[in-house]
């Protein structure tokens, strides 16, 4: 009888410490946080659009994406929406608490071939938070992008969730736009009212070398694709993120499969056209 | 590698016994007129007649239910401590169809993100693998290209010749296997090959007949086709078909604590027949009825395993068809596909 040796296990978590926590709406808090053996992140190598399996040690693990840049070193963000039964333990976290972080999983947003177009970002709620990382990325390397506009919106003010980035950090930066609007009018907001995909067309976009990105809602997603459709984007240039329920993480464990793909894998970042090609399971 | 040998009956049992000595020895074992396979301590009780096990043996690489690693959350730094591996070990008397499952899974576990877990077990494993002389009525491995005379991704073949075993070595862990217990072979006399299509020829001729041609490009177009309302009516979500396919590898992963800060992380099997395999958390359901459900089972088998592996998901083992409790049969939905499709 032998038994074996120790070989790295794609599906045991590292640990990691909560550095940091925003509270970002009611139901919504963004956690930054930091792993133990400072290698681990060193080796990590996350892209933007990229997702972690998060877990708390006996309630259980959940994929989660990335909300920070790697351009923003030394830590992870993750925000999460208290919604089941291991986010509402995430949500009692304190600062120096521990979480068990494996990944990252999936591809990422195409940054190289983005380089040198506009990027136009299209989200709704919590949908702006796997998308952040690009807008963080395209951001802190300025002069490899055009024009980047952000059309960003919630049912309601407390619902926006990094208000710190899009009132206040994003709109100081050269060639940046965020266009801010909400559902329904409310006393003290002096901005936009009205649905995302009806504000974008108000706004009007050029399809000319620009990539639009759209997670969001499925329902504001439907109304985005049509949207940029008949403002002329192509397919290949409109790009959104899909999820599924998740367990492994590693393409095995079947339950994000969607044709002959993997979501933890094969994604979670798609474009219109590779969707088109996929069974139409949404 | 090394020559065929041949090994009489009446040595089988001394040949597990031997094995049984030195390494885990896993075989098939009837009880209540159920085989099935099981860790034993010698060769007693061991069957090579069966026909198939009731459940594949799959359970030896990717387990039913499979500690991950225990973790204390009491200690500071949540201390987690892997799993130790599995001892050396023979799964013997498997049958063509289950070898020919095992390779199919490999193409999951073993690629991208290469899963330690299943890898360990299938590098300590030596399969020695048995023909088939006779089928049962569900049997239709032909369909899939599966000689039930050969066994490729096996470390060992045997097949029954009446007195004694052709045992055709087939790898380097065969070669190993044969070495520790030469004494117990005899040279094979140069007969034995053709002894061997004479004896599977039944297996073979009598088999459910079943053409697969045209069956994944209809199916690449029948994602809405009406079929699916139709076939499905009678699937009760039971998922027998997904716990006894050799094939299937749907998982859940779970934490079990007991209520204390010490406990441990398992996987264990799960099924796309049941709805919440894919409801998330919030509610959102992207297969909400058996209609969606059963669809993702064949579909996967027949049309999603062929695109990304380049080979379908079945091996006609023939269990779903046996066991299912209303006869919703992957060979009956082949037939379907192209009457309809």
């Amino acid at each position: 009888m032998c038994t074996t040796k120790e070989v790295a296990s794609p599906l045991t978590p590292h640990i990691a410490t909560v550095t940091k926590i925003i509270d970002e709406t009611s139901n919504v808090k963004t956690f930054q946080v930091v792993f133990d053996d400072p290698e681990v992140l060193e080796n990590f190598g996350n892209m933007p659009g990229q997702c972690c399996m998060l877990s708390v040690l006996g309630v259980g693990e959940s994929m989660i994406s990335i909300t920070s840049s790697p351009t923003r070193k030394g830590m992870l963000e993750f925000s999460i929406v208290k919604v089941g039964r291991l986010t509402e333990v995430i949500h009692q976290l304190d600062v120096g608490n521990k979480i068990a972080i494996r990944g990252p999983y999936g591809n990422n947003f195409p940054i190289d071939e983005m380089k040198g177009k506009n990027l136009l970002i299209i989200a709704g709620g919590i949908g702006l938070a796997p998308v952040r990382s690009l807008i963080d990325y395209a951001l802190d390397n300025r002069d490899d992008y055009g024009k980047v506009d952000v059309v960003y919106g919630a049912r309601s003010v407390d619902l926006l969730c990094f208000k710190y980035d899009i009132f206040d950090r994003w709109p100081k930066i050269r060639d940046t736009k965020i266009h801010v609007t909400i559902d329904r009018e409310e006393e003290q907001w002096d901005g936009h009212v009205g649905f995302v995909p009806a504000y974008m067309e108000e706004l009007g976009f050029s399809p000319e070398n620009t990539v639009a990105v759209t997670c969001g809602p499925p329902i504001m997603i439907k109304f985005v694709l049509q949207g940029l459709e008949k403002m002329g984007f192509k397919d290949e240039n409109i790009i959104t993120t899909l999820e599924m329920n998740m367990r492994c993480g590693i393409g095995k464990c079947g339950r994000c499969n969607i044709g002959e793909k993997y979501i933890c894998v094969d994604g979670p970042v798609f474009n219109l056209s590779q969707i088109k090609l996929l069974p139409p399971e949404f | 590698m090394m020559a065929n040998k041949s090994l009489k009956k009446d040595q089988v049992n001394n040949l597990l016994n031997k094995i049984a000595q030195s390494s885990q020895l896993i075989a098939p074992i009837r009880s209540e007129n159920i085989t099935r396979f099981k860790p034993v301590q010698s060769g007693e009780g061991v069957v090579l007649d069966y026909q198939n096990s009731v459940v594949p043996p799959k359970d030896y690489f990717f387990p039913q239910s499979e500690k991950m690693f225990s973790y204390d959350t009491s200690d500071p730094s949540w201390a987690i401590t892997p799993e130790a591996g599995v001892p050396n070990r023979v799964l013997f008397g498997v049958r063509p169809c289950d070898v020919k499952s095992i390779l199919l899974l490999d193409k999951v576990f073993d690629a991208e993100f290469r899963d330690d877990l299943y890898i360990d077990k299938r590098n300590k494993t030596t399969i020695v693998a048995v023909s088939c002389n006779e089928c049962r009525h569900t049997c239709f491995c032909g369909a899939f290209g599966i000689n039930p005379g050969q066994a490729e991704g096996a470390d060992i073949l045997l097949t029954d010749l009446g007195d004694r075993y052709l045992v055709e070595v087939l790898t380097e862990k065969g070669t190993t296997l044969v070495g520790s217990c030469s004494d117990l072979f005899a040279d094979d006399d140069g007969n034995g090959p053709a002894a061997k299509e004479k004896a599977v020829a039944p297996a073979i001729e009598k088999q459910m007949k079943i053409d697969l041609e045209g069956v994944k490009a209809k199916l690449d177009n029948m994602f809405d086709h009406p079929m699916w309302d139709t076939e499905s009516l009678r699937c009760i979500g039971c998922g027998t078909c997904t716990w006894v396919c050799p094939t299937c590898h749907c998982f859940d992963i779970v934490d079990f604590n007991n209520q204390s800060a010490v406990g441990y992380r398992y996987r264990c099997a799960d099924s796309c027949q049941f709805a919440n395999f894919t409801r998330a958390a919030g509610g959102h359901q992207p297969r909400p009825s058996k209609k969606e459900r059963t669809r993702q089972r064949f579909m996967h088998k027949l049309r999603y395993f062929v695109d990304r592996y380049g080979d379908f998901g079945c091996v006609g083992c023939g269990r779903c068809l046996e066991k299912c409790p209303v006869n919703l049969d992957i060979a009956q939905i082949i037939k379907k596909v192209k009457e309809v499709g």
